[in-house]
């Protein structure tokens, strides 16, 4: 392979692996801590793209039109899990029903309020070429985003109280109260936060995607593949597993096209779950022991 | 206990009133199965929107020879399966005379065969692959040799002879895709590229990369739906500027609307409706939608579709004398001069086909999102379907044909 | 034979009472004789409903009995009913060819049931990943599907014909006397639908009192005992698995012979949720609560539709919610358990009225 064609393969590679992490933070977190199975993981992706846009257009710059989406995505996050989602703890299927129907009440909810929404953003920075191809700049934002949102997550559960009372009530929740953690609280803010991952998500995305109250379902599919891939622990398991996933998917894009790249998450899926159980997390806790 | 019984007197004199008043013509009752809710709801409320405004324009002006038009309504949801459902009902049920359904062609596909079992006659208003050769069914839509065979040779006269195709992976992206490849081969050309998209993916970077590496003239973009849209935001953002030509953008998914300039520059459509239409006759009708519905973000072809539609079916039953049978609309349709004038120009159903022909617009956009119109055409023909052996006045196969899989001779 | 008979009571169904049995019979008296009275649309929807049931019935052996969240109904559902759209194709509509169309495709998808049922459950897959690894499989086929529609995608005469889905495809129908043949549409479809709900309700009722219902129910609820007890979880859960997928497959094979057409759109995301939703709202735990709830549920919906139009979504969407966080276990078990506060609270509010009388005279008495 020429030198171009192995940077654009790192391209493709990253930008996957971006998309995968982005969609997926979110849904890991509230998946791992609470085991719960978000259906409306997508429609908090297009709301934050909604809000997003809609602040950008209303005169906030891109960067702070994101923060506000994500904010709000994580505020709303907060008030569903005080409402509704709290009954839900660690009842996988039950909270499957629950957001689903909270999903079908956003998404028609969205169509009959905002029509079709806003005109995009359009994507910033613009590109820059290497020999005959070209590429483009936000794509490399949104990698460079990615890696930093792991390291900040990482920072977050490592070494703030928070975090450490979080991953106490991920553990063993009743030890964790018993020893004085908020544990309601904990869970509010950490599915607020899963929220806010996932209207960052939208918001990023926004400029580079149609806005429509279905444009988080794009999302969600490679979104459940990579948590399910990366195991219970957001820190430990998503990003092996998306650099897994992404090397997989951009090559069998890259060599038998877009419908072999879809596929091949899904077949990945089944015998990650096959051969891995608890993803990634699982195995590399047992190769640490 | 009073007051109850004082609301069931005025209740029933209500009714009596009413009813007197319709007695002498009982109204024609339309039936509606368009998505309100679900993936394309976007593009297809227009439709919804469009059959309202034509029955309340033609209820006002005293209906179709005195009855008044009835319009039941109901959404399938994007749902193939609530689309048969809703056939039924609306057959069976609400005892429609005439049935408006479906924008996918895979609704089409359930619903034809209910209708078929019917003496009901069905519009679908959308355009499609062609090739239904159908009886029950009038196809007032675009078609692939009304829409390529008008843009094609224009694009490769204007831009060259490479020509990179990229489709949504299914039956009307790979018609489409093939309408293509035949043409540009007919007219000289080359196709250096072909990828089809499967349906919902909205990352387009390997793609982009292959058009870059191939180096063609011009794009032919066929992509489809809210995710694949996604690729003419990408395409600039990643320093691809190509000339594109494409038979459903701007037209039917309105992006120009969508997405922030400069994303659809250089996007060149053949179509038969665009709501920058500068025909008085089109303005007109603009400026009457949006008068009552004030809020629509675009007309798009679907919604003008439907529309016309209504009108067109009101032709036909004049045609008829006032009879809503099937065999005796079809009986007019076969005279050839089913035609009437529809905001994007003439329309008239071809006995042949029962498919329609249209007025053929194209245009371009520039880089402000300004569509201007480059050429039309009075008049292009559904030949297609009459050039391969489909002969609806002689019978009636109820087939769906493809250029590779053509009637047995 | 009795004995047989004896197990359509036990403890893992409701309704066993003398009573039970005897609305139970003259519902099914007045279905018999439904079509007689109601109109053709009425029947042949009711027909329509009675065709998902299947479906339902199949994960509520799996999911309420078995513990095991498939998300593959509708894979089965389509794959069983691509197999009849195929087969019946080729062989065409007449001596009873559809009818061997239906058992093939139930065959076939008994046997795709076996192979992927012993990939998960062999390999220990269990909760929420055999949920993720249906709905993947799931998604898998319909994609593959969805892009077949090139003439190269042929099984015989029948084009697979991608994302527009298969058509013209017979009906179900066996060879009469005299050279002629009933048709399986409208009343006759609704009369055959009928037999083989009730066939397959009292099979399910007596395969979940059985001993394998149990044992099934046992694993359910605790799988590690159930293995320390010496039973092969794997093997029970294999079969219950099998059986519920093939009824998957049966509504498919009937969904289509009743459309006439088959689309990769039945196994995508939306449709792959539908069994789930109806049979969580309807109930799961017991097969009689999914066959009423499931129906009510469908004939809701569709009611909701033609009322609400646009915003039918946002109901159902609200439905959903109220129903899973007052009614876990759905609303006819719901119903079922709450039937005594239900019907005692004219009683009780009599006897409250009862017990302040007293007070009151003997205050007015003074």
């Amino acid at each position: 392979m020429q030198p171009t064609e192995i940077v654009a393969y790192l391209y493709q590679i990253s930008d996957v692996f971006a998309f995968l992490v982005l969609a997926a933070a979110g849904l890991a977190i509230i998946f791992g801590m609470m085991g719960i199975i978000n259906m409306a993981h997508g429609e908090f992706i297009a709301m934050g793209g909604y809000v997003t846009t809609y602040s950008y257009h209303a005169g906030v710059p891109l960067a702070a039109a994101v923060m506000i989406g994500a904010l709000a995505c994580g505020l709303f996050g907060v008030f569903l899990e005080r409402t509704i989602v709290r009954r839900f703890y660690h009842r996988p299927i039950d909270s499957l029903v629950a957001t689903w129907g909270i999903s079908l009440i956003m998404t028609q909810g969205a169509l009959l309020l905002l029509g079709s929404g806003a005109p995009g953003v359009g994507t910033p920075f613009g590109s820059v070429s290497l020999a005959n191809a070209s590429f483009s700049i936000y794509r490399l934002v949104l990698f460079a985003i990615a890696v930093l949102l792991l390291v900040g997550l990482y920072l977050l559960f490592m070494k703030t109280r928070f975090g450490r009372h979080a991953r106490a009530t991920m553990q063993n929740a009743a030890m964790a109260r018993a020893l004085g953690v908020p544990v309601q609280g904990i869970y509010s803010v950490t599915f607020g936060l899963g929220a806010a991952l996932a209207g960052l998500c939208g918001g990023l995305y926004a400029p580079t995607m149609t806005l429509s109250p279905m444009m988080g379902a794009t999302f969600v599919i490679e979104a459940f593949v990579t948590v399910v891939a990366g195991g219970a622990d957001v820190l430990i398991g998503t990003p092996p597993a998306a650099i897994a996933l992404a090397v997989i998917k951009a090559t069998a894009t890259a060599f038998y096209g877009q419908v072999y790249g879809v596929m091949s998450l899904l077949v990945a899926v089944c015998l990650v779950v096959r051969l891995m159980p608890e993803g990634f997390t699982g195995w590399l806790i047992r190769r640490r022991s | 206990m009073t007051i109850k019984l004082g609301a069931l007197l005025a209740g029933v004199a209500a009714f009596a009133i009413s009813a007197a008043q319709a007695a002498d013509k009982p109204p024609i009752k339309i039936g509606l199965l368009e998505d309100q809710s679900g993936e394309i709801a976007l593009f297809t409320l227009p439709k919804v929107r469009g059959t309202q405004l034509a029955v309340e324009e033609i209820n006002k002006a005293g209906g179709i020879m005195g009855r008044q038009l009835e319009l039941i309504a109901y959404d399938p949801q994007f749902d193939n399966s609530k689309f048969q459902e809703f056939t039924r009902r609306l057959l069976d049920k609400d005892k429609v005379d005439v049935l408006f359904a479906g924008a996918t062609s895979a609704s089409r596909e359930a619903v034809r065969p209910i209708v078929d079992n019917s003496d009901v006659l069905y519009f679908y208003t959308n355009q499609y692959e062609g090739g239904v050769c159908d009886g029950n069914m009038i196809g007032t839509g675009g078609l692939p040799e009304q829409q390529f065979s008008t843009l094609i040779p224009w694009m490769m006269e204007k831009y060259g002879k490479k020509v990179y195709i990229i489709a949504a992976d299914y039956n009307f992206g790979q018609i489409s895709a093939e309408w293509t490849r035949k043409l540009v081969k007919d007219n000289g050309g080359e196709i250096v590229g072909q990828e089809l998209i499967p349906l919902g993916v909205s990352q387009f970077g390997q793609t982009i990369q292959n058009i870059q590496k191939a180096k063609p003239d011009w794009l032919m973009s066929l992509v489809v739906g809210n995710s694949q849209s996604s690729f003419y935001e990408q395409a600039p953002a990643a320093g691809l500027k190509i000339p594109m030509g494409s038979s459903i953008t701007i037209g039917l998914g309105f992006e120009h609307k969508r997405f922030k300039p400069p994303a659809m520059e250089n996007m060149h459509v053949a179509m038969n409706w665009f709501e920058e239409l500068e025909d008085p006759k089109a303005k007109e009708f603009v400026a009457r939608w949006r008068a009552k519905f004030p809020t629509e973000t675009y007309i798009n072809d679907m919604g003008q579709n439907a529309y016309a539609a209504i009108y067109m079916y009101k032709k036909l039953v004049e045609m008829a004398g006032g009879s809503t049978k099937l065999a005796d609309i079809r009986k007019q349709i076969a005279t050839g001069n089913a035609c009437i004038d529809a905001p994007e120009g003439q329309i008239c159903i071809d006995p042949k086909s029962q498919h329609a022909a249209h007025r053929m617009w194209q245009i371009s956009v520039d880089a402000a999102h300004k569509v201007k119109t480059e050429r039309s055409w009075d008049r292009i023909e559904p030949y297609w379907l009459g050039q391969i052996g489909c002969d609806l006045t002689k019978d009636d196969p109820k087939e769906q044909y493809t250029p590779s899989s053509l009637p047995k001779k | 034979m009795r004995s047989f008979l004896s197990l359509l009571n036990g403890p893992q169904t409701f309704g066993n009472s003398r009573g039970f049995w005897a609305a139970a019979v003259a519902v099914f008296l007045v279905a018999l004789f439904y079509p007689l009275v109601a109109d053709s649309y009425t029947v042949g929807n009711l027909a329509y409903f009675g065709v998902w049931v299947f479906m339902a019935l199949g994960l509520s052996l799996i999911w309420g009995y078995g513990g095991m969240l498939s998300f593959g109904q509708t894979a089965f559902f389509g794959l069983a009913g691509y197999s009849y759209g195929v087969i019946a194709i080729n062989l065409g509509a007449n001596y009873g060819y559809p009818v061997l169309a239906l058992v093939c495709a139930l065959v076939i998808a008994a046997v795709l049931a076996l192979v992927l049922g012993y990939f998960m459950i062999y390999g220990r897959i269990t909760g929420v990943f055999v949920g993720i690894v249906t709905l993947s499989v799931t998604l898998t086929f319909a994609t593959f599907l969805n892009q077949t529609a090139g003439p190269e995608w042929r099984i015989g005469r029948a084009r697979l014909n991608g994302y527009n889905g298969m058509t013209r495809i017979p009906s179900l129908s066996i060879p009469w006397f005299d050279g002629d043949k009933i048709t399986f549409r409208g009343e006759a479809l609704y009369y055959l639908v009928l037999v083989m709900l009730v066939l397959c309700y009292l099979g399910l009722r007596i395969l979940v009192n059985s001993r394998f219902g149990n044992v099934l129910v046992a694993i359910r609820e605790n799988p590690e005992r159930a293995e320390l007890l010496g039973y092969d979880i794997r093997r029970y859960q294999l079969v219950a698995f099998i059986i519920g997928s093939t009824l998957a497959g049966l509504s498919g094979v009937l969904y289509t012979a009743w459309g006439q057409f088959i689309v990769p759109a039945s196994m995508a995301l939306p449709a792959a949720a539908m069994p789930i939703i109806w049979v969580a709202v309807g109930g799961r735990k017991d097969l009689t609560a999914t066959l009423i709830g499931s129906l009510f549920v469908l004939w809701l919906f569709q009611n909701l539709i033609v009322i609400s139009q646009q915003y039918a979504l946002i109901v159902i969407g609200a439905l959903l919610l109220v129903t899973i966080l007052y009614m876990p276990g759905g609303y006819i078990v719901w119903l079922v358990e709450n039937r005594d506060a239900l019907f005692n609270w004219r009683r009780r509010r009599a006897q409250r009225l009862a017990a302040s009388q007293p007070a009151a005279n003997d205050g007015a008495a003074e």
